[in-house]
């Protein structure tokens, strides 16, 4: 049945059992086999997401340092939860196409990295602004200049809280990439594309475990990375802080 | 005073009814026999892309100008849905393409470019879910092979060797109708150098204006095919089904109505045109107009409404 020469297209019969689908060697491996379209993916979220720490992490920093935009920042969190990720993706395409960028990768880029700056970007400056200022003021009672002050001290404790910024971005960006298969793209999201237009629910909900799958396991990789992450002292002075909220005893 | 009041409403209602019977009597066109149709409800929904909504419209206003209890639901789903809506009684109305239901019902069945072929394929497949084909229309929407205008040869033949980057709809990567007919070396044999999943419609014509695609499979009755300049390529091996459009209608509806609704239906049928399903979508896709607005000035424009 799936007999496949070079850009022979693979049509998966629509009586397939989900297992057979994924116990079929050439599901995995094949011309538009799930190995290569989870790379595809990763590939793109992974320059979606460093894109969006390269912007995100130093401008709230230094808006939150400098105590600017305060209202700003709210206002970045509600655009970014009303943005319709699939609505701007749509809407870039026909632009990117009659300009000559084609489909990919940059309307399907800009949309994602819109959807990831605004948790990063809310983590970091919630992170700085709410720094001890304590450890502020001891810090430049040391000699330090505000450069040290920020990135040795303001962003060095508030990291934990910032990568939560980060893992919430990327399973986000994860989870949403998908929709480039309806637009012109590959990546994981093509089984749920021709799951809904073959009309093979294996496939449909084979892709969509897929995706699910790979969300989940990033939210996973990202959780553990801020524990490995966290300098060691670090950890002992959170743990004192949760006793001491516990306790009630003021810090 | 008051009694005055009300016998004079009653002479109004009675004169507007009068009124009212006597150009309801008109609208017969004549015809002696014909009373008003008594039956069930005949509900039909337009498949969820231009053409096929409007074709609805059509057919479900004309109805309804006959006399006949008519629901045209809100246009969902494509040809499985329509289908499936048949067979569960949720549709007693569908209009489709002859080639299409044929690759739907009977998939590894050889299609053929001669619509009465196709119909008598489809006939015995739709009895048997307890549906009745009626007339196929003269008016079809065809499967095209369209390139840009630049592009050597007039044939589908003449560019298997041109490496030409491919796009279509996902629905057509499985279909031996379709990209596994045009790349298999027993028909056309067409060695594409790329190939992209679209969304059918018209970001087709986007990607090839673009050049990010050379060839993508639309339909014959696309507006943008002549707008934008574009070429259809002669499908010299016939590997596309005759896709007219036909009336497909629960049998026990049509028994129930009798020989006056498939006469009703077969008379709309003969009068569409395919450069009416051209006109319509121009209409719908290129002046936004609505659906069932572009219906009803064609039905008015025929007489039928």
């Amino acid at each position: 049945m799936n007999l496949i020469a070079p850009l022979q297209g693979v049509s998966v019969p629509r009586n397939i059992g989900l297992w057979e689908w994924f116990s079929n060697g050439e599901t995995w491996t094949g011309e538009g086999g799930i190995l290569s379209s989870v790379v595809e993916t990763l590939t793109l979220c992974a320059v979606v997401l460093a894109v969006s720490i390269a912007i995100a992490v130093p401008l709230a920093a230094v808006l939150a340092h400098h105590r600017r935009a305060e209202l700003g920042a709210t206002w970045i969190l509600n655009i970014g939860r009303a943005i319709p990720t699939f609505a701007i993706a749509g809407l870039l395409v026909p632009i990117s196409l009659t300009q000559g960028y084609g489909f990919e990768p940059w309307p399907i880029g800009i949309a994602l990295t819109m959807l990831a700056l605004p948790p990063i970007f809310l983590t970091t400056y919630t992170a700085v602004r709410q720094t001890d200022p304590g450890a502020v003021d001891a810090a430049r009672a040391m000699g330090f200049t505000e450069r040290d002050v920020l990135v040795r001290v303001e962003l060095a404790l508030g990291v934990g809280l910032i990568l939560g910024g980060i893992r919430v971005a990327a399973v986000q960006v994860v989870a949403t990439e998908p929709i480039r298969a309806f637009l012109g793209g590959e990546g994981l999201g093509r089984y749920v594309r021709d799951g809904l237009g073959q009309n093979n629910d294996s496939l449909l909900i084979g892709g969509a475990i897929l995706v699910a799958g790979l969300a989940t396991l990033t939210g996973l990789a990202f959780g553990a990375l801020e524990r490995v992450a966290l300098p060691r002292g670090f950890r002992r002075l959170r743990q004192v802080q949760v006793q001491n909220t516990r306790t009630g005893v003021a810090r | 005073m008051r009694r005055r009041t009300v016998l004079a409403m009653i002479a109004m209602v009675a004169a507007v009814a009068m009124f009212a019977a006597a150009c309801g009597d008109d609208d017969d066109g004549g015809d002696a026999a014909s009373t008003t149709p008594d039956g069930p409800t005949i509900t039909l929904r337009g498949q969820d892309f231009s053409e096929s909504v409007t074709i609805a419209e059509v057919y479900g206003q004309y109805l309804e100008a006959k006399g006949y209890d008519v629901e045209i639901l809100t246009p969902a789903g494509f040809r499985t849905e329509a289908i499936d809506g048949l067979r569960n009684g949720d549709l007693n109305l569908i209009i489709d393409y002859i080639g299409g239901s044929q690759t739907e019902l009977a998939p590894d069945e050889d299609t053929s470019a001669d619509p009465a072929e196709v119909a008598a394929v489809i006939t015995p497949l739709f009895a048997d879910i307890g549906a009745t084909v009626l007339d196929y229309s003269p008016a079809v929407d065809g499967d095209a092979f369209v390139v840009r205008g630049d592009t050597e040869g007039t044939t589908i033949s003449d560019v298997a060797d041109a490496g030409l980057k491919f796009g279509a709809s996902s629905q057509c990567f499985e279909r031996p109708q379709c990209f596994i007919g045009l790349t298999d070396p027993d028909v056309y044999g067409i060695e594409f150098s790329g190939r992209t999943t679209l969304e059918f419609g018209p970001l087709l014509g986007e990607a090839l204006k673009a050049k990010e695609v050379d060839a993508v499979i639309w339909n014959t009755t696309a507006p943008q095919i002549g707008t934008e300049g574009f070429k259809v390529l002669e499908d010299d091996k016939g590997l596309f089904p005759a896709q007219n459009i036909a009336p497909i209608i629960s049998t026990e509806v049509l028994d129930a109505y009798g020989e006056q609704l498939s006469t009703d239906l077969n008379d709309l049928s003969a009068q569409i045109t395919t450069d009416d399903l051209l006109a319509w979508n121009t209409e719908t896709d290129i002046n936004k107009v609505e659906s069932d607005e572009v219906a009803s000035d064609w039905l008015t424009e025929k007489g039928l409404k």
